[in-house]
């Protein structure tokens, strides 16, 4: 086989290179010199790699034919498998067909007794997740808090401010589904549901911040238009029309929050949600 | 045996094409979303006492009458500036918020329509029809608070890398890396546009300057990792990986493997 | 200069010992013999081995800096805006590894960059099988075994996603849970089960982190191992050409060519990556945040294997209804009826084909993408379909650079996503048919006449 001088020289110097950037790469390591000269020497000495072994292997396969090999799977010859079908039945196996219906019922019996440690992933003992999910630790007479634990007065809001807020007393990031956006509206533009007019002190309305559609916290307030949007699948709920969904995937209002004031002017619960909070669930 | 031309050549100048494109179409992602944002270039002056209320009345009268009144009180086209005080003046004209073309324009950020002098003096004239909120004074705050508030706070509309997003009706909550630390403070108060104002019980001088410091740093030279593709997340991430990476792999793999024959005619109906 | 390179070729003295012990020299023979066929779409699936070769060695070194755990911490490395911060120890362990180990940026970046590639280079190979029609007999099993492999990469992609637990992906996952909850009769049990209990639960991390670092992996491996065995087996497919047939295999030979192209592919794909990574922010998690369930940022979106999945939960209409009294949510079914038809699909192709083509023979010989336009305009309008929902959940960038509103965009697109698939079809049926009853090589030299014949056969059709 004969192989031209100038091209092997070329391989070498990318083997060399490859090993330059490799020591470029333990230099900026040494040295600290940052994320892009560890990347970028790295990377040129897997890439000058590539290059030499893609040039050497250009070199050989000049002197290459076409191989071809012939292809020998295939069913087994008939004889030899009909050895095989001989030995598997060659020792008479009852045909009993209790004997394999018990020796099913064993299988399918540890199978099934290995699902029920399974249900110590939830902890718990007597938690049904309907009625978990059905329900928050709202109250009636629960202050409501922002996220350092202040109470919060109507007044602590200019019109057109949002506040996400908590029951007082209880960990946010335990009880995720109390999270509550507080927004101050004008009083005049609140067209809300019958039967909610008194839930609103001084304009504040309370809605929960999980979208109805996947649960995402409906952080976007726009003044302008006072709408909540969700910017995982882009809801958009009506603050002034019991957060009605107006656009969006989102398929019912978020639930709303009964708010009141105690002695003090701060804002309460006056009960739990008008509904269940969060996405929908199959069990519903 | 088939022809086979010289792969070797072919292939490293191919190679150094692939590189090529790929650095081009990264930063033509990057620029392509860059060009949206107008940088707000503005040196905060003190405008305060120094500025000339008759020049400011003079340009007011010439240019924001037209909507918000000769007095400053509002016409059905704009809304009263009588109680808007110098902050909110501050922000709208230094980030090139107003004045607006015509009535219905959306209210959008761009540069600044004067210069330096003409806005502090139209600052000063708003800032003398009332008692409404002045300029705020800026005090170092410390990032560390600033990050927690700004999460809980801002990082819904303005994204949390603050690289900007949007809200209800597709109106633009702007990145935050072309702004002014004075232009920050000023609309939390504000809030401008589809913004909600925060108020001083919700977030304290202290807490604004807080922001204002954590803000000031997102989105810096003092980031780390290479280029930040405007730090927008996975939707410029799966394109660079999709259109930039799998392809320049692609162009390897063309290059290594080697093409089977023609097909003719014949062989095909056999 | 030749002796040098010569001198690197492996000495034949430890063979020997090794084959004194073991007696494989005759299987060796035959392994370096092996053909493989020459064309580069052969090679995607080496790129999406190499991608797992580089995402198992790089994951090994994240994982020794990485803390599986939701427990509370304080951080207190260079990145200053958390200086003395309070988050949980996987967050902080990721800034950790991110501003305070040198080369963990790296790594965790080339890391992140080789998954995108994994699943894109897994996507094409399996374009190539399905238009070449080499998933037909003798090779359903193998397609099987590739399909479940795609699902594992996406989920085990979804699941280091979500490991940080920053606020990019801790949304990811309440997400995942509302998917999950929407399933009939079981779905608030299941949730809770994997959540344990009402999202976001303190288990979550360390269960994907247990996934993602060992079972997964593992079951990718032997996945692997049996897709390679059978494929070593069967042999590759090739293309037709003079002197190839069913019964035979052309190409060049494992040793030495092939290898040296393939560990030079290899080498390709980890100077992809690693430049990528050195060069390329991903995922910067510091500036994401740390998960609060009650915060978020915008945009939030997840990587393109899972943003369809987004894009159809953000098309789908806002209805819901009841079966039997029960709940079935909105989110159901583009969450979770939409992934199981398209992978139901996939899995049962190579059985639908064969009822549609009624072609059950055995081939070796596969097919150029035009000997079917029935897979060509299936295949564009699964390609265009994706795409949509691609660019449905790329919604708001959309807007950015446009300045239409959100409405506006969704509408076109609840159109686009019915329409554009079919016209991709149609199309591709179009040329598929006008390329088999032409002569010309590529789809670029179609003429009108071509185009106009396959046209005319389509409707005497």
């Amino acid at each position: 086989m004969s192989r031209p001088d100038r091209a092997p020289r070329s391989v070498v110097l990318a083997f060399l290179l490859s090993a330059l950037g490799a020591a470029g790469f333990a230099a900026s390591y040494v040295l600290d010199l940052g994320n892009e000269a560890l990347g970028g020497c790295l990377g040129a000495a897997f890439a000058f790699l590539a290059l030499g072994l893609a040039r050497w292997s250009s070199l050989i396969e000049g002197h290459e034919p076409d191989y071809v090999e012939e292809r020998a799977v295939g069913p087994t010859p008939k004889p030899q498998y009909d050895a095989f079908r001989r030995a598997l039945t060659e020792q008479p196996v009852p045909r009993s067909g209790v004997l394999w219906g018990a020796l099913g019922t064993a299988v399918a019996a540890i199978g099934g007794a290995a699902l029920f440690p399974l249900r110590s992933l939830l902890p718990s003992m007597g938690t049904d997740p309907d009625d978990v999910l059905m329900r928050t630790p709202w109250q009636a007479g629960t202050r409501l808090v922002t996220e350092e634990g202040e109470p919060i007065r109507p007044d602590d809001l200019e019109v057109g401010g949002a506040v996400t807020a908590f029951p007082e007393g209880l960990d946010p990031r335990e009880h995720v589904d109390t999270t509550t956006m507080l927004i101050r509206v004008d009083p005049a533009v609140l067209r809300l549901p019958a039967g909610r007019q008194d839930w609103v002190v001084a304009g504040v309305v309370a809605y929960s911040k999980l979208c109805t559609h996947a649960g995402c916290p409906v952080g976007l307030y726009t003044d302008s238009s006072r709408e909540l949007m969700c910017p995982c699948h882009h809801s958009v709920f009506d603050v002034t029309d019991g957060a009605r969904p107006v656009e969006g995937p989102a398929p019912h209002p978020l639930p709303q929050l009964p708010l009141g004031s105690d002695e003090s002017g701060y804002l309460v619960a006056r009960g739990d949600f008008s509904g269940p909070v969060g996405p929908g669930w199959g069990n519903h | 045996m088939r022809e086979r031309p010289s792969p070797s050549r072919t292939r490293a100048r191919l190679l150094c094409a692939a590189a090529v494109l790929a650095a081009a179409a990264v930063l033509a992602l990057t620029a392509a979303r860059s060009t949206g944002t107008a940088s707000v270039a503005a040196p905060a002056a003190d405008a305060a006492g120094a500025a000339d209320q008759a020049t400011g009345r003079e340009v007011f009268l010439r240019d924001c009458a037209w909507c918000h009144g000769t007095d400053g009180s509002g016409t059905h086209n704009g809304p009263s500036l009588t109680d808007v005080g110098a902050e909110a003046a501050d922000f709208y004209l230094r980030t090139g918020r107003m004045p607006l073309d015509s009535p219905d324009q959306d209210v959008r950020r761009g540069p600044p329509a004067y210069d330096d002098a003409t806005i502090s003096a139209l600052v000063s004239y708003v800032g003398s029809l009332d008692n409404g909120p002045g300029i705020p004074a800026l005090a170092a705050g410390d990032a560390v608070s600033g990050r927690t508030l700004f999460l809980e706070n801002c990082a819904a509309c303005h994204s949390a890398s603050g690289t900007g997003a949007i809200v209800s009706g597709g109106q633009p909550a702007p990145d935050l890396w072309h702004t002014q630390k004075r232009q920050v403070a000023e609309a939390m108060r504000v809030g401008p546009g589809p913004m909600p104002p925060f108020s001083e019980k919700q977030l304290d001088q202290q807490d604004v300057d807080d922001i204002v410091a954590y803000v000031h740093q997102l989105g810096s030279s003092q980031d780390v990792g290479g280029a930040g593709l405007d730090q927008y997340g996975p939707i410029i991430e799966g394109a660079v990986a999709l259109f930039v990476l799998l392809p320049c792999l692609l162009v390897v793999i063309r290059l290594l493997g080697r093409r089977a024959p023609e097909r003719s005619k014949g062989e095909e109906q056999q | 200069m030749a002796g040098i390179l010569l001198s690197l070729l492996p000495r034949p003295r430890p063979m020997r010992k090794l084959d004194e012990r073991l007696g494989v020299a005759g299987t060796g023979r035959s392994v370096l013999a092996k053909i493989f066929p020459d064309h580069w779409s052969f090679m995607m699936g080496e790129i999406a081995l190499y991608s797992f070769v580089f995402l198992v060695a790089s994951g090994i070194y994240l994982a020794l800096f990485f803390e599986p755990s939701s427990a509370m911490t304080v951080y207190d490395g260079h990145y200053r805006p958390m200086q003395g911060q309070e988050v949980s120890a996987a967050y902080a362990s990721s800034i950790r590894l991110s501003w305070d180990v040198r080369g963990g940026l790296l790594l965790r970046q080339a890391h992140h960059w080789a998954a995108h590639l994994f699943i894109g280079s897994i996507v094409l190979h399996l374009c190539r099988i399905f238009l070449t029609g080499s998933f037909r007999r003798p090779r359903e099993l193998n397609w099987t075994i590739g399909v479940t492999m795609l699902i594992l990469a996406i989920f085990n992609a979804f699941a280091g996603y979500s490991l940080p637990d920053d606020l990019l992906s801790g949304t990811g996952l309440r997400i995942f849970s509302a998917i999950t909850q929407s399933i009939p009769v079981v779905g608030s049990w299941l949730s809770f089960l994997i959540f344990d209990g009402e999202f976001p639960g303190r288990e979550i991390i360390q269960r994907l982190y247990l996934l993602h670092v060992l079972v997964v992996p593992a079951v990718l491996a032997i996945l692997i191992s049996a897709h390679l065995a059978i494929l070593i087996r069967q042999k590759h497919t090739h293309f037709p050409g003079p002197g190839r047939r069913d019964s035979n295999v052309v190409g060049s030979r494992m040793w030495p060519s092939y290898a040296l192209r393939s560990l030079s592919l290899l080498a390709a794909v980890c100077a992809a990556v690693l430049l990528a990574g050195g060069l390329l922010q991903i995922n910067p998690v510091w500036a994401w945040g740390d998960f609060d369930p009650a915060t978020i940022t915008a945009p939030s979106v997840a990587d393109w294997y899972i943003l369809w999945i987004e894009g159809a939960l953000r098309l789908f209409p806002p209805v819901e209804f009841r079966v039997f009294g029960l709940e079935v949510p909105n989110q159901f079914w583009p969450g979770v009826v939409l992934p199981a038809l398209v992978f139901g699909t996939l899995y049962l192709w190579p059985w639908l084909d064969r009822r549609w083509t009624g072609d059950r023979a055995p081939h070796h010989l596969t097919g150029s993408p035009r000997e079917s336009p029935l897979r060509v305009a299936l295949a564009s309008a699964m390609l265009t379909f994706m795409a949509v929902l691609l660019v449905a959940g790329s919604e708001e960038l959309i807007v950015q650079w446009t300045g239409w509103t959100v409405a506006a965009i969704r509408d076109v697109l609840r159109v686009l996503v019915f329409v554009l698939p079919i016209a991709a079809g149609l199309v591709g049926w179009w040329v598929a048919e006008s390329l088999r009853l032409s002569d010309v090589g590529h789809a670029v030299e179609l003429g009108r006449h071509e185009l106009v014949a396959g046209l005319r056969r389509r409707r005497e059709a």
